[in-house]
């Protein structure tokens, strides 16, 4: 009997356990807010993989944002401190990650990941959990299509906007410089697809003739066949909608073999990695070549100075157009927190569908899928610098090289 | 008529470098089963080996084959005793896991030397192509290929004109029966391992000067070079050549005539037909292999 009375016992305190720790997950949504010690900020990078090289900087991004916050005494006068996992560029591994930087980690706010592939499963986690969402990239179609209510996109513009200044300075040119015919060769990857299938659909009704449009897988490593069949089309602009630096040194470097050097050629994203772009496809070949950014390093928005020089300093050389993504979306974030005066995640979300931010990106406010409205930079690199030719209020040049010189 | 030459011939000569690249996992495999997953790590190890001594001596990347072969080849004898040696003995699919997991090592180990930033081996000739009647051959390619029929030349005297490749041969056919004749059998294993990462190593160079590269590139050529090997026949050389051009020459056509979308699946297709019609693959003899130890 006394047996079976302390096994009673166990089994009562084990219920009770059980049923209090039940407790304490369900009434934590998500928020492992304890009111005093740091609040904690989860995030999932692919810090290894194929994208790593535009990631890391995007890590570099959040994490000087988060200095600057804590040396100003932090969000709600609590220290903040960043949790950071690895998902390799994988759609599964990044649903875990924030799945467990949510129940298991308990972290008290959540930033967003790199690219839209990754982010369309990421917001999906956020949102199922009713947490803020602030993405410092991913711009696909789809990812704002659903109707999140938590989700917010930390650019200027989504990836519909930004063929906008190309398409602008192109219809600018005379009728006798535009090009004729065009190739899109693209990655298949959601933001990619968007970007490319509107710059496609806007220089058609510009008159220009598609001569080539084609996805390739995202493992692509091999593209002398792709450059082959462009070559031959002999395309005035070839417009390349490349995710990394690889994929653009890659199409570059099979141009190269091809003798084929198009008049005109814009990449998405690759270009805009100034560390490793030129050492990818040789600095001299970048010449010429368009990309479209969110950021300009010579912007004057107010904190742009500040942040490029923090960043400067305590990484050696310039941030790139990811770190100052990421860098905006803390700033979102930290904007949100201390309007509210909380972490309620609901009131945050709802604060910023009805109000404006101060970023390094200049002034961003969402309609109600989390969309911003505004201008997207269109940049060129220009004697092994990217130089920013429009919008004038963001020019760092006048001067657009054109048609592009041939191969070095 | 000229695009579909074109995508042929340029098949033929990646294929060429294919080959090189999956003829180190072939002979491991032929020697001692052990699919050595590994092979996609060296490769890209020998990459970057390439682009440092290209970048610091300005010496020509194809011939500094003279030098990351020899490095490989230390690697593959250093890594055979402290991993594969103990991991094959035990169970063939730890030896699977074991080289998986010597890929993730390696790529870790270069993203902390080099970083994660993709890097391109750019000699002077990489921008030039031969123009033969119309078709066009890109100069990297054709000296690439040159380089990898050279060395393959050597792999294949080495495996039938010297003392040593026929131990190899002699253990691969039977360790217990070279035992008996008096062949290290040990050691013969070690050298076997040691030369199929050291051809891993001639092909990283080749692969250098015509992709750009960078850590997890490896992942790539896993995938790529296994699909060679089963296509061809594990364990047969000759299979590995055939199967690497084949492979090239589909995906060159896939990519051209199809969509390049679906030239990425042209390996793993390969398998599955492989798998279907002559498991053995082209040039094999064994329909199943005995994966118990010698």
């Amino acid at each position: 009997m006394p047996r079976s009375g302390r096994s009673g016992r166990q089994v009562a305190v084990l219920g009770a356990t059980a049923t209090l720790l039940l407790g304490a997950v369900a009434c934590g949504t998500g928020s492992g807010s304890s009111g005093s010690g740091p609040i904690t900020i989860g995030i999932s990078l692919p810090l290894s993989g194929p994208v790593a090289d535009a990631s890391k900087p995007a890590y570099e991004g959040y994490k000087v944002w988060v200095d600057q916050l804590n040396k100003n005494g932090g969000l709600l006068g609590r220290q903040v401190e960043l949790k950071v996992l690895d998902d390799g560029f994988d759609q599964n591994t990044v649903v875990s990650n924030y799945n467990r930087l949510i129940s298991q980690e308990r972290v008290d706010l959540l930033l967003g990941t790199f690219s839209s592939k990754l982010n369309l499963p990421a917001s999906t986690v956020a949102e199922r959990n009713k947490m803020l969402y602030v993405e410092p990239s991913g711009g696909a179609d789809e990812i704002f299509d659903r109707g999140y209510d938590y989700l917010f996109f930390a650019q200027p513009g989504t990836s519909r906007d930004l063929p906008e200044q190309f398409l602008n300075w192109i219809r600018s040119l005379p009728a006798d410089q535009r090009p004729k015919t065009a190739a899109y060769p693209t990655q298949d990857d959601p933001n990619t697809d968007v970007t490319v299938a509107e710059f496609r659909k806007e220089l058609t009704a510009l008159g220009v003739k598609s001569v080539y449009s084609e996805k390739y897988a995202p493992d692509t490593v091999n593209f002398d066949s792709i450059a082959s069949v462009i070559a031959r089309a002999e395309p005035d602009l070839v417009v390349h909608g490349a995710v990394a630096a690889n994929d653009g040194a890659g199409l570059v470097k099979a141009f190269q073999k091809q003798q084929f050097s198009p008049k005109i050629m814009f990449q998405t994203n690759a270009p805009s990695l100034v560390g490793s772009y030129p050492q990818a496809v040789g600095a001299k070949n970048t010449e010429g070549i368009f990309t479209t950014t969110a950021w300009s390093p010579k912007s004057t928005y107010a904190g742009n100075t500040a942040f490029v020089k923090s960043y400067t300093k305590a990484y050696g050389s310039a941030p790139t157009d990811d770190a100052a993504n990421a860098y905006t979306a803390g700033q979102v974030l930290e904007a949100a927190v201390k309007n509210v005066g909380g972490l309620d995640q609901g009131k945050l979300a709802d604060w910023l569908h009805g109000h404006q931010v101060k970023t390094i990106v200049g002034p961003l406010g969402w309609d109600e899928r989390g969309v911003p409205a505004g201008d997207m930079l269109l940049a060129q690199w220009q004697g092994g610098k990217l130089e920013f030719v429009s919008p004038k209020a963001q020019q760092t040049t006048t001067k657009v090289i054109n048609p592009k010189p041939g191969w070095s | 008529m000229t695009a579909l030459l074109q995508a042929i011939v340029l098949g033929l000569l990646i294929g060429g470098v294919y080959s090189l690249a999956a003829s180190g996992m072939n002979l491991i495999f032929g020697v001692m089963r052990v699919v050595n997953l590994a092979q996609g790590g060296m490769l890209i190890l020998s990459a970057y080996l390439t682009f440092t001594l290209w970048s610091s001596t300005g010496l020509d990347p194809l011939l500094l084959v003279v030098v990351t072969t020899p490095c490989l080849l230390v690697v593959g004898w250093v890594t055979y005793y402290l991993f594969i040696e103990r991991s094959r003995t035990t169970d063939p699919s730890m030896a699977l896991v074991t080289t998986f997991g010597l890929t993730l090592v390696t790529k870790g180990v270069i993203a902390l030397i080099w970083g994660n930033q993709p890097r391109s081996v750019t000699p002077g000739y990489a921008n030039r192509s031969f123009d033969v009647a119309g078709l066009l051959l890109p100069q990297a390619q054709v000296y690439a290929c040159l380089v990898a029929v050279a060395v393959l030349t050597c792999l294949y005297l080495l495996l039938r004109r010297t003392w040593l490749g026929r131990s190899i041969q002699a253990t691969a056919a039977s360790s217990e029966g070279a035992r008996l004749i008096g062949i290290e059998v040990r050691n013969t294993w070690a050298a076997a391992y040691a030369i199929g990462v050291a051809a891993a190593g001639a092909g990283g160079a080749l692969l250098s000067v015509l992709y750009p590269f960078m850590p997890s590139s490896a992942d790539h050529w896993i995938g790529l070079t296994l699909s060679i090997v089963v296509l061809g026949g594990m364990g047969s050389l000759a299979g590995s050549v055939l199967g690497a051009l084949v492979i090239a020459v589909a995906e060159s056509l896939t990519s051209t005539y199809v969509s390049p979308d679906w030239a990425a699946a042209v390996p793993f297709m390969a398998i599955i037909l492989v798998l279907v019609i002559r498991p053995q693959g082209l040039l094999g003899t064994r329909l199943r292999e005995d994966m118990s130890r010698a």
